[in-house]
């Protein structure tokens, strides 16, 4: 059996075979558990859960195009004090991989006994938005994934999806693949490591051919070029919507210091935020004195300098799974603008985070000869 | 009992570097030099190879940091132990070894240095000008004047032999500092060691009238070029032509100006190395110049230096002429000078430059003959102080030490190697050292961490130079109204002693708790305002100094109001700082008073006795069964030692020392722990299992003979190693050999490896006067690329030729070749003189293969160090702390560092033995009061500050997942802090909320 099979799906039921496929893992005992999104209560919403029979197995859903909560953070909640001692599959989207890899090189979450599978993805809605389809539907996932084959590109998929490009996981053992597959008649699974192989060995899959995955590398291609020029297009509305200080007070005066976006960001890994820190309990005299130096200070202060700090933090880590976005109540664009300094910052260093465990963080390391144009300036 | 002081005589880098070793071990030092101020020759020099950096402050401690507070050397050199001693002649020597009385003739100053506040009124009114000894003579000085603009002590001298007794600087000194009917003085010391440290000067090239310097305007000396390439030299950093001020387009170093000829038979050994380095700083200024250096051996023998050498030709285009070094002449239209250089096969090439710089060699001080009468000393070769083979450091007589350039020429890496082991010849004849009266004993601090800040501000005029620039009344109301300030007084003169006793009256009186110094830059008077507040009971971290002169009279001399109110801002700067300010205790940790030795080689050997005889407890670990390494398979040395006998003689000594626990078929197996407190888990042969508590380690696993992969060896009994040679020419099986040829840089400076192996040169010269002693008509050919008789090796190099000895050059690409016809041995080689193909039939054929390490990562994954690219032990700088690893405590020596010969790795385990010495004498190690702390509460255990720390001050406690520091090891820099997302690393003294009052004060 080579590396990479095919899940047959039968009569166009693709999300029966999936499920085949995860009882299956649990049931042969490749995995002791799984992190997978499923189904809960009515099916207005689908998220992470952890299972370890199969048959509470019930409705998984990896597919579902929804993202409640960027699944590294639960992973790293589980692994950090202590690695898994038992095998645990954990079902990611490709930028949930990519923070847990930069989680791990930050030594938040550990890959021990971990089977990272991966699948491919074609975005999500919002929480609402999908809680909205799941109410005139009864099968939003077949609905789109039928929409995906059918070539319809959907304006309301998050921002933040439709501008990623990178659709297909990085560093998993095993990838879901849909991309450029026809997935009314076989999912492609493709395993990338021993550990990945280990599992498609034990499973009794048909093999795939060298057209299949030829096709699928174009697609991949095609949308990847899509997505990067949609990217482009936003960034640059992005940076002309902040350039200045004028612009960019503008930009986050709706800013209510919630910090709903540290919460969900999967990479501000903090145990306890510097801005809730005493340093930031200041007496009324402090803000007196500043009201008389500035004529009017914004209450309550820091806003824009919490943006800011955590943008220093993390940027360069930033995966771009627009988390943030949606969790802000009043609607500014923070995932378009980290992305944006991400990206700049991300591209001097030649670092792509979740590329790989082995670069290393470039805020953590020291090259003597680095930046110099940086210097000559 | 032996006198714990010892005179270093020669304040350069040898000096300074002799004096912190000794100073830390816990002697007295009296550093002397005839000039007035300390540096010697390196402050003249910018950056230096193979790094292109400035790093001389690497050689300060790194432990009890405060002592030392300090961060340039450049500016001074201040330890409690240490007394500088400027202007200084020796007049005589009595006495002997543990007990010598020096007298010492003091040149006067002219200038009282605690008057002086270096304002330079006195320079700017003096009307006799000349040439400045520091610029070369490309820019001028007064006849009352400061060496550089950065010299410590900064007050100023006088100039007796220009110096007019006009008396204009007298009426203008604000202060009353100049006396020119100064005299000389003369003191008498008691010393139990002496250490020369007197360096070198430059060749004179004026004599060699073949190359018109000083009569050709565009003819320069590499040392006048160093000045021209400093930024802060005569034309700031632009490199010109004197004859027309212009940029030129082309420059040509020409090598071995004062070396390598019949009158100085010698080597410079940095002539080579500082050539590459001038050339790329010229290029880096100028990259369109065209730059070509004339030479004959490109000798980059150093570790890094051959390196270095190809970056020069690939990244940087520097041309090289392979040639004797060419005479010139002058177009006296254009000034430009024309070379004829003879290249190897004998054609002429006529080539024009617009500068030329004469790389000029290293030769004694004119001074030194008489200096060495009066020591009593042997003057050796070349005037250079005589030492021997197997005791580098040692002079003729006992008691009295040598390193650096005084013994003979080398570079700054080689000369701080041996002032290392230079201090612990000392220390050995000195031990132990004597409890000196501690640095000053001052009152018990005053706890002030529960009361309310008290703030005195104190507003230094510096005479008027900062009133004329500022306006301190309005300084004075402003910071009388700030909140928390209990006094505001003005002074005009705070670094004199009146002005200060009045500021600690003032601070007691008033019952402050915290002061604010507002006067010149914190560099000259630190040490001074720290101990007045100490005096009065304060924590010195509780004072704050604002610098009102160079930051701010100097720079705003005509804009009073701007520059009044910056004052007032950095004045609140200062206030909010310090009001913020705990009193921060200096911490300690135990130390274990025993060293590990890894490896019993002859640097092992060496590092365990040097340590042991100045009352160390010593481990000394060796693989192997039986001591000496690489050292038994030795017989012979280019001057004539007896490597065996010495071999004997150490080990008959280590044997005998109690203090030296010996373990023979052991190995390392695990080591844990930090400077001070090492743990290290040894296993022998039969699998017995030992553990050791140590505070230091050195590493002297030694190197070996690499097996040559080419020239038929392996295939022909005939092709051997060179010291296969040595054994059966001492074993006398070679008398019947009639022709020999030998091969150098046999995987050397290839690819591979791309360094130079350094001893096989000597080696071969060595073996080739050997066989030739025994059988003066045996043909010996040498193969070779650069022959590296570097230093006093080049008299050899000379003896080896006129005995007939045929040396051929050959290019990697175009490599001698070996092989069999028949039973016969042929050695075919391009002979680049006569152009053609030389065939030879000899006897055998000996190859010069390179020296490799015999660490294979094991050790160094063990204790967290680095290795070079070529497996060496990476040292933490490759010029000023050579036998310092990158983890704090652990030591390097002997060919684990690099390849070296006897002679150079007994100086270098002397260095690494002494830098253990120096940190295991401490009775606890003490932590500076600036040090990086945890919030353990906020700390997420990402460890960027661990991978951001360069001291390795911080490691993660893996049970808790929190990072924890080691406070001696944190040298306060703070990168932890500025990595840290939230706060957890934090730094003493620059607390958030610090930091936020002092930006809020700001704007």
């Amino acid at each position: 059996m080579g590396k990479i099979a095919i899940l047959e799906v039968r009569e166009g039921k693709v999300l029966d075979a999936l499920s085949r496929f995860w009882h299956e893992l649990l049931e042969k005992g490749l995995v002791d558990a799984l992190l997978i999104p499923q189904e809960l209560g009515e099916g207005k919403n689908v998220v992470q859960t952890l299972v370890s029979h199969p048959q509470s197995l019930e409705r998984p859903d990896p597919l579902a195009p929804v993202l409640p909560v960027n699944s590294a953070r639960i992973v790293s909640q589980m692994t950090k004090v202590a690695p898994s001692p038992r095998k645990i599959g954990v079902v990611l989207r490709p930028c949930e991989l990519r923070a847990l890899v930069e989680l791990v090189k930050l030594k938040q979450a550990s890959l021990e006994n971990l089977v990272l599978i991966g699948i491919d993805c074609f975005g999500t809605y919002s929480v609402s938005d999908y809680g909205k389809l799941a109410q005139e539907s009864s099968s939003p996932t077949q609905d789109f994934l039928k929409a995906v084959k059918a070539g319809k590109q959907d304006p309301s998929l998050r921002e933040a999806c439709q501008i990623c490009e990178y659709p297909t996981p990085m560093n998993a053992d095993l990838v879901i693949g849909l991309i450029g597959v026809d997935v009314e008649k076989g999912i492609l699974v493709e395993a990338r490591t021993p550990e990945g192989e280990k599992i498609l060995e034990a499973l009794d899959l048909k093999p795939s051919d060298e057209k299949e995955m030829a096709r699928r590398e174009e697609a991949i291609s095609k949308l990847v070029a899509q997505r990067t020029k949609k990217r482009d297009e936003v960034l640059e509305r992005t940076q002309s919507e902040i350039y200045g200080l004028e612009k960019l007070l503008t930009l986050f005066a709706p800013c209510i210091n919630c910090r709903n976006c540290k919460t969900v960001c999967p990479l501000c890994y903090c145990k306890e935020c510097f801005f809730d820190s005493p340093t930031f309990e200041v007496e009324a005299e402090k803000y007196l004195g500043w009201a008389e130096k500035r004529g009017t200070i914004r209450m309550p202060t820091d806003t824009l300098l919490f943006h800011l700090t955590r943008m220093n933090h993390m940027a360069l880590c930033c995966v771009g799974c627009g988390m943030c976005q949606e969790a802000c109540p009043n609607d500014i664009p923070v995932a378009n603008i980290f992305r944006l300094v991400g990206l700049k910052l991300q591209g001097t260093f030649d670092y792509v985070p979740g590329r790989s465990l082995e670069e290393e963080l470039p805020l953590a390391t020291f090259k003597e000869e680095e930046l110099q144009e940086v210097v000559e300036r | 009992m032996a006198i714990g002081a010892v005179l270093i005589i020669g304040a350069g880098i040898a000096g300074m570097k002799c004096s912190l070793e000794l100073a830390q071990r816990g002697f007295k030092v009296y550093l002397c030099d005839r000039s007035p101020t300390i540096g010697g020759t390196l402050v003249q020099l910018d950056k230096w190879f193979p790094d292109n950096h400035c790093g001389m402050c690497q050689i300060l401690p790194i432990f009890s940091r405060d002592d030392s507070s300090q961060f340039c050397l450049r500016r001074g050199l201040y330890h409690p132990n240490i007394e500088l001693l400027p202007l200084t002649n020796i007049e005589a020597v009595e006495g002997d070894a543990g007990d010598f009385v020096v007298t010492l003739r003091i040149n006067p100053r002219g200038v009282k240095e605690e008057r002086c506040i270096g304002c330079g009124l006195c320079s700017q009114v003096c009307p006799v000008e000349v040439g400045s000894e520091f610029e070369e003579g490309m820019a001028t000085r007064k006849a009352i004047y400061l060496r550089h603009p950065l010299a410590m002590p900064n007050s100023y001298v006088i100039d007796w032999e220009n110096c007019t007794q006009c008396g204009l600087c007298v009426e203008r000194c604000p202060t009353d500092a100049i006396d020119l009917s100064a005299e000389e003085g003369i003191r008498r010391l008691e010393a139990g060691a002496i250490i020369l440290t007197t360096g070198f000067e430059e060749f004179d090239p004026r004599p060699w009238t073949q190359y018109g310097y000083k009569r050709y305007p565009n003819v320069i000396t590499s040392i006048e070029l160093e000045r021209m390439l400093s930024p802060s030299g005569p034309y700031a950093g632009r490199l010109i032509r004197p004859s027309d001020g212009e940029a030129p387009r082309s420059m040509a170093l020409l090598q071995c100006i004062g070396s390598r000829t019949k009158e100085r038979d010698y080597c410079s050994s940095a002539c080579c190395m500082y050539a590459l380095k001038e050339a790329m700083l010229a290029k880096e200024r100028n990259p369109q110049l065209d730059v070509h250096i004339f030479f004959m051996d490109m000798r980059a023998f150093g570790k890094g230096y051959h390196r270095y050498y190809q970056r020069a030709i690939k990244d940087f285009g520097i041309n090289f002429n392979r040639c004797r070094i060419p005479n010139l002449k002058q177009d006296p239209e254009t000034k430009n000078l024309i070379l004829l250089a003879q290249g190897e096969d004998g054609g002429i090439e006529r080539q024009e430059f617009q500068l030329v710089v004469l790389s000029v060699g290293q030769v004694p001080s004119p001074q030194f003959e008489e200096l060495s009468h009066i020591l009593g000393i042997e003057p050796g070769r070349w005037g250079f102080v005589s030492t021997r083979e197997f005791s580098p450091v040692n002079t003729s007589r006992e008691g009295i030490y040598v390193c650096g350039s005084a013994s003979a020429p080398k570079d700054i890496a080689d000369t701080i190697v041996e002032a290392g082991a230079a201090a612990c010849q000392a220390s050995k004849l000195l031990s132990p050292p004597p409890n000196l009266i501690g640095p000053k004993a001052y009152p018990p601090e005053i706890d002030v961490s529960e009361e309310e800040a008290r703030v005195a501000i104190f507003l230094c005029h510096c005479g008027e130079e900062i009133s004329s620039a500022v306006n301190m009344e309005e300084m004075t109301k402003f910071a009388q109204g700030l909140p928390g300030v209990v006094c505001v007084e003005n002074f005009r003169y705070l670094c004199l002693k009146d002005d200060l006793e009045g500021l600690k009256r003032r601070v007691k009186d008033e019952k402050a708790n915290r002061v604010v110094v507002a006067a010149c830059s914190a560099f000259p008077y630190h040490g001074l305002f720290v101990e007045a507040i100490r005096d009065v009971g304060l924590n010195p971290s509780l004072l704050e100094i604002v610098d009102l002169r160079e930051q701010l009279s100097r720079v705003h001399p005509d804009r009073q109001q701007a520059a009044t109110e910056k004052g007032k801002r950095l004045l609140a700067i200062a206030l909010e700082k310090v009001k913020g300010q705990e009193p921060l205790p200096i911490t300690s940790q135990g130390m274990e008073h025993r060293a590990l030795i890894i490896g019993g080689g002859l640097a092992g050997l060496t590092a365990a006795l040097s340590l042991a005889e100045q009352g160390f407890e010593c481990h000394l670990v060796e693989r192997e069964t039986g001591f000496g390494g690489n050292l038994r398979h030795i017989y012979t040395t280019l001057e004539g030692g007896d490597p065996q006998a010495l071999l004997q003689e150490l080990t008959k000594k280590i044997e005998e020392n109690r203090l030296i626990h010996l373990h023979q078929e052991t190995e390392v197996v695990a080591a844990s722990g930090h400077a001070g407190d090492f743990e290290a888990t040894l296993r022998d042969k039969d699998a017995n299992i030992d553990s050791i508590k140590v505070g230091a380690i050195i590493i002297a696993t030694g190197g070996q003979q690499s097996e040559p992969k080419e020239y038929l060896y392996g295939e022909s009994e005939r092709v051997i190693t060179q010291r296969e040679l040595e054994r059966r020419l001492v074993l006398g099986e070679l008398d019947d050999m009639r022709s020999i040829v030998m091969i150098q840089c046999v995987g050397s400076r290839d690819e591979e490896r791309p360094y130079c192996s350094r001893i096989c040169c000597s080696q071969a010269l060595k073996n080739v006067l050997g066989l030739k002693g025994k059988n003066p008509e045996i043909d010996v050919l040498v193969c070779y690329r650069d022959i590296m008789s570097y230093g006093f090796r080049e008299e050899y190099y000379s003896q080896a030729r006129e005995k007939g000895v045929v040396f051929i050059r050959y290019e990697p690409d175009h490599k001698p070749e070996v092989k069999m016809e028949g039973d016969r041995l042929v050695v075919e080689v391009i002979d680049p003189t006569l152009g053609g193909r030389l065939r030879i039939e000899p006897d055998l054929v000996v190859l010069s293969p390179a020296i490799v390490p015999n660490e294979d990562g094991t050790l160094a994954n063990m204790l967290g160090l680095e290795l070079t690219e070529d497996g060496f032990f990476q040292e933490a700088e490759v010029k000023f702390r050579p036998v310092d690893l990158l983890s704090e405590g652990v030591y390097v020596c002997g060919l684990a560092h690099s390849p070296r010969d006897m002679t150079e790795t007994i100086a270098q385990a002397q260095a690494a033995a002494q830098r253990a010495a120096s940190l295991l004498c401490r009775e606890r190690l003490e932590s500076g009061r600036v040090v990086s702390q945890v919030n353990e509460r906020r700390c997420s255990g990402c460890e960027l500050c661990i991978s951001a720390c360069p001291y390795g001050a911080r490691v993660k406690d893996e049970e808790r997942g929190v990072v924890v520091v080691i406070e001696v090891l944190c040298q306060g820099c703070g990168a932890c802090a500025a990595i840290c997302p939230n706060g957890a690393a934090k730094l003493r003294g620059f607390t958030e909320k610090q930091v936020f009052s002092m930006v809020d004060a700001a704007v």
